[in-house]
């Protein structure tokens, strides 16, 4: 009888201990998942930011093998592919997002906005129109598709278009876009002008003006638009205006600005101006605009003396070019060989040299573009200031 | 760690075989059903096991409930955020 009670006694013991072994072998094996579940997550992450983009892709395969409810990982893959340049690969990923069943709305308009940047990639410029214009009118997504629409709108030049969204995108963020919108009228101006339609092209202007008072492509553009006219007077004037807009285009308006001066004869005028502008200007190009005008008012000996003394302050590569140009004639037999020698270098100096840089990318250019190539940012695109360049 | 469970279960080992020895005799059970002679120590052991398996059975059958339950709740309200979030 004794033997049954302790039998009866230890069932609940071994009960109690077969209870928490189990329990703990169960949270030992889903710590086990969920520690290589993020194990691979953390992988995959590290991959990606030390640029081992085809790791990632093998690490994020795997983990969307693991859980196929997973959109987020299908998601980062399709990005993947898409900056990977597999654009077809994202395309049908995304593409097999949005059909599938049970997806929620949220989930399929991200999908969709993804499938829009697939499109814009592959240059179908069409298709992701159309996307983007759906996620708009559904009002998901709006500010990134409304983004997209203005950027497509840009590259098929079609400004009109490219205006009304930027309008529309300035209303939904509330952040200002009108410098960009000022560069799309100055575009239609330009293509007004181009048209030898001129009063068009002068209401663009004034709509230019009205978003960005201070535009200073629609400045020049004003100069230009009178300089073809015959005014000279009000083309230095709006040329003027540019330089005191933005200074850094100086090198960009000089050129048709001392043609204004030199056409109206008001050379003390552009005298006084270069005069000012060195003081706020460290540029080359106003130095050497001021010897050639001196060149040509005081003669050879005056130009190279200003020359002088001016790269003693400010050296550059195309000063001394300059200078070597204008003592040229001055020198003979073996000092003329080994100038020779050195104008050659110099000028080959420069020609591989970008005289511009965009201010957002660091894309270098040797002209000057309105919009980055590169990034696409408008007015971003500068002299670069240095010893062989500006 | 490893060598101290091991060194437990060979004494725990040795005091079964010494026990089972030691109890040899049979006792009698009444099942209602059944009746049946088996030795004390066996029964002993068979009563342990049986303990042990059921109250395993119930820690894993609870846990596995309850994880269903919290991933059919999380995909409620997942699919409830969606509709809302939704154009």
């Amino acid at each position: 009888m004794t033997a049954l009670y302790v039998m009866a006694l230890l069932v609940p013991v071994a009960f109690l201990s077969g209870w928490f072994g189990a329990r703990r072998a169960v949270a030992h094996r889903s710590g086990m998942r969920v520690s290589e579940f993020s194990s691979d997550y953390f992988r995959g992450l590290n991959y990606l930011l030390n640029e081992e983009q085809d790791k990632a892709i093998e690490v994020f395969l795997r983990l969307a093998e693991y859980n196929r409810d997973t959109v987020e990982t299908h998601l980062a893959l399709g990005n993947l592919f898409r900056r990977r340049g597999e654009v077809d690969r994202a395309i049908r990923l995304h593409q097999h997002l949005v059909s599938r069943p049970g997806l929620t709305d949220a989930m399929k308009t991200v999908a969709l906005l993804e499938l829009g940047e697939d499109y814009m990639r592959a240059g179908l410029l069409d298709r992701a129109e159309a996307l983007f214009s759906d996620l708009v009118a559904m009002d998901a997504h709006a500010p990134s598709a409304l983004r997209h629409l203005v950027a497509i709108y840009q590259h098929e030049r079609d400004w009109h278009k490219a205006i009304d969204h930027a309008r529309r995108l300035e209303a939904m963020t509330g952040e200002s876009e009108a410098p960009m919108i000022a560069q799309f009228y100055c575009e239609l101006a330009d293509r007004a002008r181009q048209h030898g339609a001129r009063a068009e092209a002068r209401e663009h202007l004034q709509q230019a003006f009205q978003c960005q008072p201070d535009c200073v492509r629609a400045y020049m553009l004003t100069g230009r638009l009178h300089a073809e006219a015959g005014e000279h007077v009000e083309a230095a004037e709006a040329y003027e205006a540019a330089v005191a807009a933005d200074v850094a285009f100086v090198p960009e308006i000089l050129p048709p600005l001392l043609d204004s001066y030199a056409r109206t004869g008001q050379m003390a005028r552009a005298e006084r101006f270069l005069r000012d502008i060195l003081t706020r200007y460290h540029g080359i190009s106003p130095v050497l605009a001021l010897a050639h005008l001196y060149e040509q008012r005081d003669g050879e000996r005056t130009a190279v003396e200003f020359l002088t003394s001016q790269l003693r302050q400010r050296p550059s590569v195309r000063g001394l070019m300059a200078l070597i140009d204008a003592t040229m004639d001055k020198v003979e037999g073996e000092a003329r060989e080994n100038f020779l020698i050195l104008r050659d270098l110099t000028r080959k100096l420069l020609e591989g040299q970008a005289m511009y840089r965009c201010s957002r990318c660091g894309f270098g250019a040797k002209a000057h573009h309105w919009q980055c190539p590169s990034c696409k940012s408008w007015g971003t695109i500068r002299p670069i200031h240095g010893v062989a360049n500006e | 760690m490893r060598l101290l469970a091991l060194l437990i279960l060979l004494l725990s080992i040795g005091a079964g075989v010494v026990v089972g020895a030691l109890n040899a005799d049979l006792v009698g059970y009444d099942l209602a059903f059944a009746q049946v002679q088996w030795p004390k120590g066996a029964a002993l052991l068979v009563a342990l096991v049986f303990g042990w398996l059921l109250g395993g059975l119930t820690a894993w059958l609870g846990t596995r409930l309850g994880h269903r339950r919290a991933r059919r709740r999380a995909r409620r309200a997942e699919s409830g955020n969606g509709t809302s979030a939704g154009p």
